[in-house]
């Protein structure tokens, strides 16, 4: 068995963010993830970010990951790619495999960053090849370079469905339709904006009723829906498309949080189930930190403002910083996630997360 | 059906009245200036620092709209490539007798030539009439968003928003 | 296709009409519809269809989404093959200092 100071599960950019902290105290680092490359969804994110200065608003998601990746080398992150984190177990015991490995790896300190997985939309024929998630789509066609289709039809119309829409676009594909089952876009209107001026509708009181085609996606029927969310007879509209793209929210992945007995709440806005931790992103359970979508589906940056949370409270647990120096900065991290939270679209996260977001005082 | 930028994804007259970032008629008559299309309050503030003349404020908390203050704006146009959502361009009235221009972002490959004449498009990408490509700024400080400058017939330039995108343009009339 | 012929776990093929019928049984949790149906027990271990189900469930039980917890998570939580979890240990950090 190998025993390190700090593991990290994820290298997205909580995982990323918390590393750094870390390791920039002081603390033995190891970044653990199962793709071959870190920056999770991050190396996707070909748009400028949101945010002030400090977030690194009006940068793209590809370049932060790049500046994090740095960072993590010159602070010594140790990173394993390729590498599962298939179980958690007694004594801080985190169970990894590779292609063809396995190793125990016991860890004074824990961080989960393990983001989050795309919900489905079951409508007939939803599993013909054609029909994908937005982050599916988005890896073929900024990571992998593969366009799936020429006519795209997405369904949702929060931030993600916008970028994902824009960024079809701009790869060269027809984004038909945006449809959204809500009465309003979902999504901020500055990205609406930008893919109407494009010529692409978006339907809001619709959704889709069925896919349709022999061995791949050659259609879809969508639907007005009426005030209660069902569909209006009649109304239905046959277009042609050849992918259809999933945009209807994330759930956390907590599996690992759930092995490890952590006390858990149901917040349907924040994706469902989601672990409880204070503003040391501290679970129930002690050793054990949290940080990212996991802990609730949010935006990139405010991923990145809870993982490094969970990074200097990891390092001023083990000692690598005083109390005093850690208070500091993560007062001025709570201040820039509550930046992040205001507003019509943050409010709400903010006051989801609140009651239980309480003190910052190292468990002993 | 709701009008809005919430429901339909485009701004309406009425939101463009309220928006601290529009400037007003007769600052337009005056020459080049920006014009901020950011009407909802989403944490972010990169064009207040981006602007060489401190004529764009948007303080503590950084879900403030952007406020235009058009007497020290130029109408450069150095805000239009930093605001990650796409919404400012810049508008000149002064251009000539006929023609306004409009600046504005545009992330498609590939780009126009300059000196084409192309479709205009407003904000629902409804073409509504043809332009002629001046300028095409797109420097490292752009970080791969190019601003092109348009010329259009005055009378479209309160519309005139983008061009019409690449794979748009065998299609539509 | 009628509506209960929907696929709603992809990775075992369990239609809308199969966890239905389920429930109509009897079943009340993740876990007892995960046993008569294997709904979740494939390769993505429910990843894509639990919350699905669960909506399923409390439709038809009336019992709080929030009641309805995702049934017990064993290791492996991600594919592994059996050769290398019943494998020798290996260490995969490079020894220093």
């Amino acid at each position: 068995m190998e025993l390190v100071e700090v593991a990290v599960i994820g290298a997205g950019p909580a995982g990323l963010a918390a590393s750094i902290e870390a390791a920039k105290a002081g603390a033995e680092v190891v970044l653990i993830d199962e793709n071959n490359r870190p920056g999770g969804q991050l190396f996707k994110q070909i748009h400028k970010f949101f945010g002030s200065k400090s977030h690194m608003a009006g940068i793209r998601g590809i370049n932060i990951a790049t500046k994090l990746l740095e960072d993590c080398e010159k602070f010594g992150v140790k990173t394993l790619l390729n590498t599962v984190a298939f179980g958690l177990f007694e004594e801080n015991r985190i169970g990894l495999a590779n292609k063809d490995k396995k190793s125990i790896l016991r860890a004074k300190r824990i961080i989960l960053a393990t983001g989050a997985s795309e919900n489905v939309l079951n409508f007939p024929g939803w599993t013909l090849p054609g029909v994908m998630g937005a982050g599916a789509l988005q890896t073929m066609m900024n990571v992998n370079r593969v366009l799936p289709g020429k006519r795209i039809l997405m369904i949702g119309s929060g931030n993600v469905g916008l970028i994902v829409s824009y960024q079809a676009l701009q790869a060269g594909a027809k984004v038909v339709a945006i449809v959204e089952a809500a009465p309003q876009i979902g999504g901020y209107g500055v990205h609406a904006a930008k893919i109407r001026r494009a010529g692409v509708p978006i339907l809001i009181s619709h959704t889709v009723k069925k896919v349709f085609g022999n061995d791949c996606v050659e259609g879809a029927v969508i639907v007005r829906l009426d005030k209660k969310w069902k569909p209006i007879l009649g109304s239905e509209k046959k277009i042609k498309v050849d992918v259809v793209c999933l945009s209807v929210g994330l759930n956390p992945l907590t599996e690992l949080a759930w092995m490890a007995g952590c006390k858990f709440v149901y917040i349907p806005a924040l994706g469902g189930h989601i672990p409880i931790h204070n503003w040391n992103m501290e679970s129930s359970k002690k050793d054990l930190y949290v940080a990212g979508d996991l802990t609730g589906v949010e935006e990139a940056s405010t991923a990145l403002e809870e993982g490094k949370l969970a990074g200097l409270a990891v390092a001023e647990s083990l000692g690598y910083l005083k109390r005093e120096k850690a208070s500091k900065r993560k007062a001025e991290i709570r201040e820039q996630l509550i930046a992040l939270r205001a507003g019509p679209f943050g409010e709400l996260r903010r006051k989801l997360k609140e009651p239980f977001m309480q003190g910052d005082e190292i468990r002993k | 059906m709701n009008k809005g930028l919430k429901f339909t994804g485009v701004i309406s007259e009425e939101e463009l009245k309220r928006c601290p970032g529009y400037p007003s008629e007769e600052r337009f008559k005056k020459g080049p200036v920006a014009v901020i299309e950011c009407i909802q309050e989403i944490p972010c503030n990169p064009c207040e620092a981006a602007c060489p003349f401190g004529a764009i404020e948007i303080g503590e908390p950084i879900t403030n709209l952007p406020v235009l203050d058009e007497k020290k704006c130029r109408g450069c146009g150095v805000c239009i490539s930093s605001c990650p959502g796409l919404a400012i361009f810049t508008v000149d009235m002064s251009y000539s007798k006929t023609e306004a221009v409009v600046s504005f972002p545009f992330e498609y490959l590939p780009l126009p030539k300059i000196g084409e004449k192309v479709k205009a498009v407003n904000r629902e990408g409804r073409i509504v009439t043809v332009g002629r490509i001046l300028k095409i700024k797109n420097s490292l400080k752009n970080d791969h968003t190019p601003i092109i400058s348009l010329a259009i017939p005055k009378k479209w330039a309160a519309e005139v928003r983008s061009i019409v995108i690449p794979q748009n343009k065998k299609e539509r009339k | 296709m009628k509506d209960k012929d929907i696929i709603i776990c992809r990775c075992e093929e369990v239609t809308l009409g199969e966890i239905e019928k389920a429930i109509a049984e009897g079943a009340t949790t993740l876990a007892e519809v995960k046993r008569r149906t294997r709904a979740g027990m494939g390769l993505c271990q429910g990843r894509t269809c639990s919350k699905v189900i669960a909506k399923l469930i409390s439709k038809y039980t009336g019992q709080p989404l929030k009641d309805i917890l995702p049934s017990t998570f064993r290791p492996p939580v991600r594919v592994v093959k059996l050769k290398i979890l019943g494998g020798e240990e290996s260490c995969f950090l490079e020894k220093q200092k």
